[in-house]
């Protein structure tokens, strides 16, 4: 039996999923990563810190530049002092984008950031273990969601919100997403898997964990459309994607879930399965992050392999033709392109599709970072810093026609709805309603 | 204007800062001169290798000996210009087990720790070690900063009542009655306490004693007192690496030979070296082949480096010397021994004594030998305490602070600069405010410039080499002008752009031999930030003619309109000229 059928398993309803952390013993003690030559590439000529949100509105953080090919080329072997602004770091990677030498600064960023909270971050600090809470956003919503409902007033009600500022370092500004009452993999089961069987055309969605515990409709909407062009559609267990985890220096807790990843997605890609994200966080990570910094057998080849979901569409199939022989209600969008969308280059895509599809109005709201970038606009510090950044976004929305948000990214959308009070979809979602 | 000193000494590198020094603190009343900078001749053009004696174990025992006897010295002495790396000799299998043998007895002959690894161990310790080496000996190398270490030695000197002068060539040496009685400087620009005549100005100093410290110089200072010092001077090319592909001294396991060894240095890796005889010390042919071969014969050790960023290349000239008729061909084969010529035995010459050969890690032992025998010569009966005595920057220190509480710095910045200024970091970093970083590349600070700019005067090639601003891989694209910035206003506004111009030369010097891949495209981006920002391309203040201000359009004529002789339309967008439907061509020079 193939992984691929492995959804149907029943052992697999989220409560069981703690037993995998059994798998971190599969590896072996994290060898030390030497990016001093990396710094090479660098000509200092400052791309980077230019494109940098966080520079832009933080003027203690001393930018990607200093976190990145600086700090590393000062570094002695035995040195163990990296600078404590790296947390500073939001990870949006734009400098990664920004560099024209091929510096890899966010490898870089991981790197330091990791040593930094393994070596110098005290264990037992407020600062340390919010961190731990928030990277671990999936073992928090898996939780959750065994109690949606009661979860959801909980997180909901105002009081918790001070506490979690106060004692945690949670902003109480903003509202916790609700959990789903079904989440997208009981529907999964519920549903009996895949609808779809085909030889050729096969893939693996990775839906990650907002999708699954906050915002399943989005789950859906990939599979029915998917489905829809005889995609056979499997959805193999799966952690978190890593993405909080590096943005916090968790790196053992980022190599345990790509171990774990890695492991149930690798044996499907000799069987024809391509693996597709919803979110381009997500699929940055199986891309980008894993590769560079674990070393993991199957794990290039995970990467090699890993698709966003429109994006994959649009290779394989005549998705604009699809899309322009459709229509959908009369509708408006004003469609954000998430940093680690355009870090794929796929910052264009939704706009470029959807502009073809009728009653459709859809305009991009500029180039620049939502400013949540994942669990930075939680913290309680860095609250004020993210909507500082967030403000463009805000204010080109509001210019907008469109009175819909529209995002690839969860946290991109949880930033457009704080900052204007819009709804915000998912471009499959309107694929979903223009092909299905 | 004389002034009659006990002790002259000429040349400001390691042995005559050492000697200058030790003779200061013996109560003497020394005068040192220097026609550059302290470290201008051979000191400042070295690996920066602190030699545990391993490199001589087998073919110069004796050097070996009191190598590892220096060595632990100066990690006594001088900690603050000392990087305890270690080092290794690498085999390959190519290379032969006697001599890997031979160079593991030697080591020990001479008592210098040694331990065979295995290759993985070996590689465990230095990662990018070629997958294919044999095994390694282990010693106690190190990496010395010879900046640091003639700097300290001069401001020790000078703490103890010494009288230090750069930028002062010695341009005679006066003999009176058949004995050197002092010499006659000719003082160069630049300001600052270690200047103090104007340029131009001739002085004499006359000395009780005259020791001739300039190493692959030694022969032109001889020739100006009428004897004959046979120094043979050798050139060695060393490429500096952007960044430290290793941790540890490498050196190659098999008699010497070119391009066998890599030096951790600060924030590079220095590969070295070559040896050729060379007529002049300061004309000899820096070629690009040379470059190649350190790149090519090091990739074998460590194979990255074959795509690794060099930053510049520079070569420096050993002050070979020989003692009259031992006529070795091979300048290689020349021994390392240091040699003590006193001219009155030797060329009937009192009052002089020349020291030729030798290296930086026994510098302090060459200063007490020969500042014994000035004693004797002047029969003076002083201990000397330069073995036990840290030098100023290295007494007890800790580079374990913490940066931003103690200093406002970043902790890579923080560490950086305590590494440098060792027990002196506390009174430099927080003397002034605020203190942003001026280079980044080498993360040094505004306050690390000034204290340098205290006895550097407004040469910022010697704020260089104290703080290693514009060292690091821009090689002073984003920091140069920000050096010079720190001389205003205290000097004016020529001077200034003067020691910038310096400063800016300099690196170029360097810079042109690694002018390939990463290092081209940061030269293409210095080049341009400079011309575009600083008229660094055809600077029209740098001119004596009078700038033709009607030669500028006035930005503002209409098409066509304005053209007295009506044969030429007005420039366009691009910078073309606008064509008239009857332009024949061809009519440049037309009248």
């Amino acid at each position: 039996m193939s992984d691929a059928e492995s959804p149907t398993n029943p052992n697999l309803s989220p409560g069981a999923q703690t037993d995998d952390f059994e798998a971190v013993e599969v590896f072996s003690e994290s060898t030390d990563m030497d990016l001093r030559p990396g710094a090479d590439n660098c000509y200092k000529c400052t791309a980077c810190d230019v494109s940098c949100p966080v520079a832009e509105v933080d003027d203690e953080f001393p930018g990607p530049k200093f976190q990145g090919p600086e700090q590393w080329r000062l570094k002695r072997k035995d040195d163990a002092a990296v600078d404590d602004s790296i947390m500073s770091c939001s990870n949006c990677m734009r400098c990664d984008d920004a560099c024209p030498s091929g510096v890899p600064l966010s490898q870089m960023h991981n790197t330091a950031r990791g040593e930094y909270v393994e070596e110098e971050m005290d264990k037992l600090s407020r600062e340390y273990i919010r961190n731990r809470i928030l990277a671990n956003y999936g073992t928090l919503a898996q939780l959750g969601s065994m109690f949606p409902r009661l979860t959801n007033a909980i997180m909901g009600n105002s009081v918790v919100q001070q506490i979690n500022e106060k004692v945690l370092g949670i902003t109480a500004e903003r509202e916790f997403p609700d959990f789903a009452t079904q989440t997208f993999r009981e529907w999964w089961n519920e549903r009996g898997g895949p609808k779809v069987r085909s030889e050729e055309k096969r893939v693996a969605y990775f839906h990650g964990c907002y999708s699954n515990y906050n915002t399943p409709e989005v789950g859906k909407a990939m599979v029915r459309v998917f489905e829809s062009f005889g995609y056979e559609v499997v959805v193999p267990k799966q952690r978190c994607s890593g993405t909080p985890m590096f943005a916090n220096g968790m790196l053992e807790d980022a190599k345990r879930a790509a171990g774990i990843n890695v492991e149930n997605f690798s044996g499907l890609l000799n069987e024809g399965y391509d693996i597709i994200a919803s979110c381009t966080s997500c699929s940055m990570s199986l891309r980008q992050e894993y590769p560079e910094l674990f070393d993991i057998d199957g794990i290039k080849d995970v990467s090699k392999h890993t698709y966003e979901a429109l994006e994959y569409l649009r290779i394989h199939e005549d998705l604009e033709s699809e899309v322009r022989t459709s229509s959908v209600e009369d509708q408006a969008f004003a469609y954000h392109a998430p940093c680690h969308a355009r870090n794929q280059g796929l910052d264009r895509q939704a706009v470029e599709l959807f502009r073809e599809l009728d009653g459709v109005e859809i305009e991009d709201v500029g180039d620049s970072c939502s400013g949540i970038s994942g669990t930075y606009g939680w913290k309680e510090e860095k609250y004020d810093k993210s909507m500082q950044i967030g403000a463009d976004m805000f204010d080109h929305m509001d210019h907008a026609q469109g009175d819909v948000g529209m995002t690839e990214c969860p946290t991109c959308s949880m930033q457009m709805e704080h900052g204007t009070g819009y709804d915000i979809k998912h471009p499959l979602q309107l694929l979903e309603e223009a092909v299905v | 204007m004389n002034k009659s000193p006990s002790v002259l000494v000429i040349g400001g590198g390691s042995t005559g800062t050492g000697i200058a020094r030790d003779l200061a603190m013996r109560g003497l009343d020394v005068t040192l001169v220097e026609k550059g900078n302290l470290t201008h001749g051979t000191t400042g053009r070295m690996h920066g290798l602190l030699h545990s004696g391993g490199r001589y174990a087998v073919s110069d025992q004796a050097s070996a000996k009191e190598c590892i006897v220096e060595n632990r010295v100066l990690r006594r002495i001088a900690g603050h210009c000392v990087e305890m790396t270690g080092g290794l000799f690498v085999q390959r299998p190519e290379d032969s087990d006697e001599y890997f043998e031979k160079k593991l007895a030697g080591c020990r002959e001479c008592g210098i720790p040694a331990e065979v690894l295995s290759a993985e161990e070996a590689r465990e310790i230095e990662p990018y070690l070629a997958t294919d080496i044999k095994r390694a000996i282990k010693v106690p190398d190190g990496a010395v900063d010879p900046f640091r270490l003639c700097v300290s030695n001069a401001a020790s000197a000078v703490e103890h009542g010494a009288r230090v002068e750069t930028h002062s060539e010695v341009t005679d040496v006066l003999v009176e009655d058949g004995e050197v009685v002092g010499v006659e400087v000719t003082h160069q620009s630049g300001t600052g306490p270690y200047v103090h005549g104007k340029p131009g100005e001739v002085e004499e100093i006359y000395a009780d004693y005259v020791v001739n410290a300039t190493g692959a110089w030694a022969g032109q200072i001889g020739d100006l007192a009428g004897v004959d010092v046979e120094v043979r001077p050798s050139k060695g090319v060393m490429t500096i690496m952007n960044t430290r592909q290793v941790d540890t001294v490498v050196n190659r396991c098999r008699p010497k030979g070119d391009a066998d060894i890599i030096v951790p240095h600060e924030t590079t890796c220095i590969l070295g070296t070559t040896d050729e005889e060379v007529e002049d010390p300061e004309d000899y042919p820096e070629e690009g082949w040379e470059v190649d071969l350190m790149i090519e014969t090091l990739s074998e050790l460590v194979p990255m480096l074959e795509d690794a960023r060099t930053i510049r290349s520079f070569w420096g000239v050993r002050p070979l010397y020989e003692p009259p008729g031992t006529g070795t061909e091979d300048p290689t084969d020349i021994t390392r021994e240091f040699f003590l010529l006193d001219h009155a035995d030797r060329d009937d010459l009192p009052g002089m004594t020349s020291i030729v050969g030798g290296k930086l890690t026994t510098y302090r032992m060459m200063a007490e030998k020969i500042s014994d025998h000035v004693c004797e010569k002047l029969d003076v009966e002083a201990e000397c305490r330069t073995a036990d005595e840290p030098l100023p920057g290295s007494e007890d220190f800790s580079v374990l602070r913490d940066y931003m509480e103690d200093f406002g710095l970043r902790s890579p910045i923080g560490r950086r600069s305590v590494q440098r200024l060792g027990s002196r970091a506390d009174d430099v970093l927080n003397s002034i405010d605020p203190n942003p970083v001026v280079c980044e590349c080498e993360a040094v600070t505004r306050a690390e410039i000034h204290d340098a700019l205290d006895t550097a005067g407004t040469d910022l090639n010697s704020v260089r080499i104290q703080t290693r601003a514009s060292m690091g891989n821009c090689q002073g694209a984003i920091c140069c002008h920000r050096m010079a910035n720190e001389l205003a206003p205290e000097y004016d506004e020529d001077i200034v752009r003067s020691s910038l111009d310096d400063l800016y030369q300099e690196r170029w010097k360097g810079e042109r031999h690694a002018m390939w891949g990463e290092q081209l495209s940061q030269s293409a981006l210095k080049h341009m930030l400079h011309a575009t920002t600083m008229n660094r391309d055809e600077d029209p203040a740098a001119s004596d003619d009078a700038l033709d201000f009607a030669a500028f359009d006035d930005g503002n004529q209409s098409e066509g309109g304005s053209a007295s002789d009506g044969s030429s339309g007005g420039a366009v967008a691009d910078g073309g000229r606008v064509s008239t439907a009857d332009d024949t061509g061809g009519a440049d020079g037309d009248n």
